[in-house]
């Protein structure tokens, strides 16, 4: 019974926000083919479909995509494999952390994007640059989050092992790791999106391609459908690397939590 | 032969002011023995739990095991703590399985003894289940199950059953009983219920309010199964009751001096 009314009411919820959505869609779709708003601001977007199916047809957009994917993917495995590392060696180390404490709090305070003009001096413009750019996006956030993690680990749940006599490597693996996973998870979440935004910014300020690039190639073209086509499937690459990273925290990292 | 002999252990914890938890502890524990720790919260009794477990050192005095001296754990020494303290990442088997896993046993070995505390505790058919799915009771039974998988001689209990309700806990010192006589082992079984540690324990140490020292040791000579209405129990019961109440009755003319 329960079940039966929270599907319907789901039904319902969903289908007056699709019809939200069109409503905003169609509005969008009148305003600039009646030419209240130039299309050089807005376009319309029948025809930001029809310029995304464009892009993936002519495979115009398969090099950008892979491009920027592979900076992020480089960038964010380097950054959260640093940040857990650096967070257990500061926690694990006895006094590590509050003699390293000012220093990594000092490089968090440095805005990120004031460094990307001095990368390019050191890196160039390529690949190793828009690492260097998604690393410093996403390593603090991870680095930070490990710390507190760790910290987090029930005194009693330490206490067990030390009855059951378990080595220090034992206890952080088997112990310590998995009850900093909840919120280390949440970072990773967390600099997902920051890590894509780090190296589409990058790409933005300088490069040779990448999806970046290309949505700055169309705006100074004043190519505004292609644009919005870029942004589109930027959103959506987004969305689908967090739904990835839910993925694999519910079913493989945090079962229990799910179940 | 698995007892202790605890002599002259104190226990002050640091700080800017001392604070003095256990004076002066005394006490034979016998092989095979079921001793009751008994004593208001504050007393240090969960303090001396922990030093028999290893996870803390005494101040002053020193305790024998096994003709030893006690330096640190050991897996000859089970605890069960008050929060039973299981690993919500693991499901129960695991969790049970956990002190034989730390010893590089093959997973054969860990099932079959796992397996074998669980069906001992009533857990059969929970092997899968994460411990959020366990009432409070079932957790302790799977903390001790987990305490018992590793063989040890000892049994450490800190008011494993203090945190379940008035029947659930009934329940469970039958169930307790009934391992201890099948698997006998020494159990030191800390609670600050009186009628519990007189219905367990062949002996009661009844520590004074802080710092803890040793107030009296009763026997109990019944043999188990006991009966919780027995007479002799509720004798036993109300001497302890008399002696905690002279205690305070003590503590209250100090204060009023």
């Amino acid at each position: 019974m329960g079940n039966k009314t929270t599907a319907h009411y789901n039904w319902r919820m969903i289908s007056g926000q699709i019809a939200l959505l069109l409503l905003i869609l169609g509005a969008i779709e009148y305003i600039v083919s009646a030419e209240i708003v130039g299309s050089l601001y807005l376009s319309r977007p029948t025809l930001v479909i029809k310029e995304i199916i464009r892009l993936f047809a002519e495979g115009e957009i398969f090099h950008h995509l892979s491009v920027t994917l592979w900076e992020f993917l480089v960038g964010y495995v380097l950054s959260a494999a640093a940040g857990i590392g650096t967070g257990m060696f500061l926690v694990l180390i006895p006094r590590a952390e509050t003699f390293f404490k000012p220093f990594l709090s000092a490089l968090l305070a440095v805005p990120k994007v004031t460094i990307i003009p001095m990368l390019m001096l050191w890196l160039g413009i390529g690949l190793s640059n828009k690492i260097a750019i998604v690393f410093l996006f996403c390593f603090f956030t991870i680095a930070f989050n490990t710390i507190t993690g760790i910290k987090q680990t029930a005194d009693n749940h330490l206490k067990v092992a030390r009855v059951f006599e378990a080595t220090k490597l034992q206890t952080i693996i088997k112990v310590i790791l998995p009850s900093a996973a909840p919120t280390i998870f949440v970072a990773l979440r967390l600099s997902a999106a920051t890590g894509l935004v780090g190296a589409l910014f990058g790409e933005m300020i300088a490069s040779k391609d990448g999806l970046g690039n290309l949505l700055v190639q169309a705006t100074s073209l004043y190519d505004t459908t292609k644009a919005f086509a870029i942004i589109t499937i930027v959103t959506i690459v987004s969305v689908l690397i967090i739904a990835l990273i839910d993925l694999f925290e519910k079913k493989i990292v945090l079962k229990w939590k799910s179940s | 032969m698995a007892g202790f002999l605890i002599n002259g252990v104190s226990k002050v914890y640091g700080g800017t002011t001392p604070t003095e938890t256990l004076v002066d502890i005394d006490l034979t524990i016998e092989d095979g023995e079921f001793l009751s720790i008994l004593g208001p919260s504050g007393c240090g009794k969960s303090t001396l739990l922990e030093i028999l477990a290893g996870l803390q050192l005494p101040t002053s005095g020193e305790i024998w095991f096994e003709g030893k001296k006690l330096q640190g754990p050991g897996i000859e020494r089970g605890v069960v703590f008050q929060d039973p303290s299981l690993y919500p990442w693991r499901t129960v088997m695991q969790n049970v399985e956990l002190g034989l896993e730390l010893r590089h046993k093959n997973k054969v070995e860990r099932k079959l003894a796992a397996q074998k505390y669980l069906d001992m505790v009533g857990l059969q058919g929970f092997e899968n289940k994460y411990p959020h799915h366990l009432s409070g009771g079932m957790k302790q039974r799977a903390g001790l199950a987990r305490a018992l998988a590793n063989s040890p001689e000892v049994l450490l209990m800190d008011e494993p059953f203090g945190a379940v309700d008035h029947l659930t806990r009934l329940q469970l010192q039958d169930d307790l009983l009934r391992i201890w006589e099948a698997e006998k082992k020494t159990v030191v079984f800390v609670t600050h219920d009186v009628s519990e540690a007189v219905f367990l324990g062949d002996r009661v140490v009844l520590l004074s309010p802080r710092p803890g020292r040793i107030n009296k040791i009763f026997r109990v000579p019944n043999k188990h199964p006991r009966k919780r209405d027995d007479i002799e129990l509720l004798k036993i019961q109300n001497d302890i009751y008399a002696a905690i109440h002279e205690v305070k009755t003590q503590e209250n003319l100090e204060f009023i001096i």
